[in-house]
């Protein structure tokens, strides 16, 4: 992996896809498939860094978030998590795997009203990862997985840019605006998009077949 | 990008810039209670105080937590909090609003710091451009004097964080003259009006009160 001069000898692989298309599922099996050929592994959840993942909690729970506000916070976020944990763990030769990158900040940003250009440059930094997979799932999946297990979040339903006083409609709404981002990018960074409806274990088939093609080229060895 | 475009925002944005220790928060001030014995609707705002972020920022100061990079977005979170809910609105309802430090100030720290010129410009395009913005020039070795005084320079103020040298009070005049010559830089390219901060109290409120109504009087408010 190669960014702004600099090599990693490990190797960052990313999952994106919006909530309910079954990110986690796939990350934790495709960590334990990585850990049994005996390569390191390190997942890394989008915000969840020391310095300021908390602060984003309670600033949601308060309401006191603007887009831009949202946007720097968020960014703040992940450049801690970079350079605290992911890049050290790339330099240490590990395999980085990644629930959300940049793109979901592009994602929910843009449909928040920020010039993609922007929110593009925010993140110029980050190293370009090594596979990024894309879980597509059409909205109304989407909203049957979500109500049927965490429920209508306020701002996973974009309640925050008063979309619609309806619960429902604002998520669908919402969703249906990042799905709409997440498909101008497939092209742009090369998402291997993935069918999110398939059974669990066909998923994970398809990303191992991927990511096992970088791991025979000795990139790790 | 707005921070490169007049505004058209009923009122006026006045900005003062410069190291710590080159008087220009008692220059607002002065300048602030004379504004208000013309009678006029003035509000004052200062870096990193926003309800949102700035405590936050502070103790990960403390704890020494920052990297140049989460510094600067930090600072960026405080500022764009206090330009949405007192900034612009304040504009918009036609006040002066005076602000001490604006985004030339991350422009000068981060860029001194090591982070990318236009990565720093492009994340502050948000910003509204001022009317008015007053760079008060001191050199460093005087505003550690200055400082001093009260207090010994801060792990970042002093740019610690760069290891420019294990003696803080050397390491401080090392960084801030980093900054300077960043303002000095932007004085050409956004327009600072750099004043001699080495003058007195009187002789600086005196120009800066002939800016600020030449300022005002183009806004239609003349005092």
């Amino acid at each position: 992996m190669e960014q702004n001069g600099k090599k990693y000898p490990g190797l960052l692989i990313v999952i994106e896809g919006t909530d309910g298309s079954g990110k986690s599922t796939q990350i934790n099996l495709l960590k334990r498939w990585i850990e049994d050929k005996s390569y390191g592994c390190m997942v890394s959840e989008w915000k969840t860094s020391r310095l300021i993942a908390n602060v984003i909690d309670d600033a949601k729970d308060r309401n006191l978030l603007n887009a831009t506000t949202f946007s720097l916070l968020y960014a703040a976020d992940f450049a801690d998590r970079l350079e605290n944990t992911i890049i050290p763990a790339l330099n240490a030769g590990f395999v980085v795997l990644l629930d959300r990158y940049t793109y979901t900040a592009f994602a929910r940003d843009v449909v928040r009203g920020q010039d993609f250009e922007w929110v593009q440059k925010l993140y110029g930094y980050a190293p370009e990862p090594d596979l990024v997979f894309y879980l597509d799932v059409p909205i109304d999946i989407l909203l049957k997985r979500v109500i049927g297990t965490t429920g209508l979040d306020y701002w996973e339903s974009g309640r925050d840019i008063g979309l619609s006083t309806d619960f429902y409609s604002s998520f669908e709404i919402y969703q249906g605006k990042c799905l709409e981002e997440y498909a101008k990018m497939k092209d742009l960074y090369n998402f291997i998009s993935i069918d999110g409806t398939l059974p669990v274990n066909d998923i994970h088939k398809k990303m191992v077949e991927k990511v096992q093609e970088v791991l025979d080229s000795g990139r790790l060895d | 990008m707005r921070l490169f475009n007049e505004h058209n925002l009923k009122g006026t944005l006045i900005c003062v810039e410069g190291i710590d220790g080159s008087g220009k928060s008692t220059q607002l001030a002065i300048l602030r209670d004379w504004l208000k014995s013309k009678g006029l609707d003035v509000i004052f705002t200062e870096w990193n105080s926003s309800e949102l972020i700035s405590q936050t920022t502070k103790k990960a100061k403390k704890k020494n937590l920052l990297s140049p990079r989460t510094f600067s977005l930090l600072h960026a979170v405080d500022f764009a909090d206090r330009l949405e809910q007192i900034i612009i609105p304040a504009l918009k309802a036609g006040f002066i609003v005076l602000a001490d430090r604006y985004v030339y100030t991350a422009f000068a720290r981060d860029v001194a710091r090591g982070v990318d010129k236009d990565w720093v410009r492009n994340m502050y395009g948000f910003a509204v451009k001022p009317d008015l913005t007053l760079y008060y020039s001191i050199n460093a070795e005087t505003s550690l004097e200055r400082i001093c005084a009260n207090r010994t320079p801060s792990f970042y103020e002093a740019g610690m964080d760069l290891k420019l040298s294990n003696n803080p009070y050397k390491s401080y005049v090392i960084f801030q003259n980093m900054v300077n010559a960043e303002y000095l830089q932007m004085v050409d390219e956004f327009g600072l009006i750099k004043i001699d901060a080495q003058q007195s109290i009187h002789a600086k409120q005196v120009k800066m009160r002939e800016l600020v109504r030449e300022c005002l009087a183009k806004k239609g408010i003349n005092i």
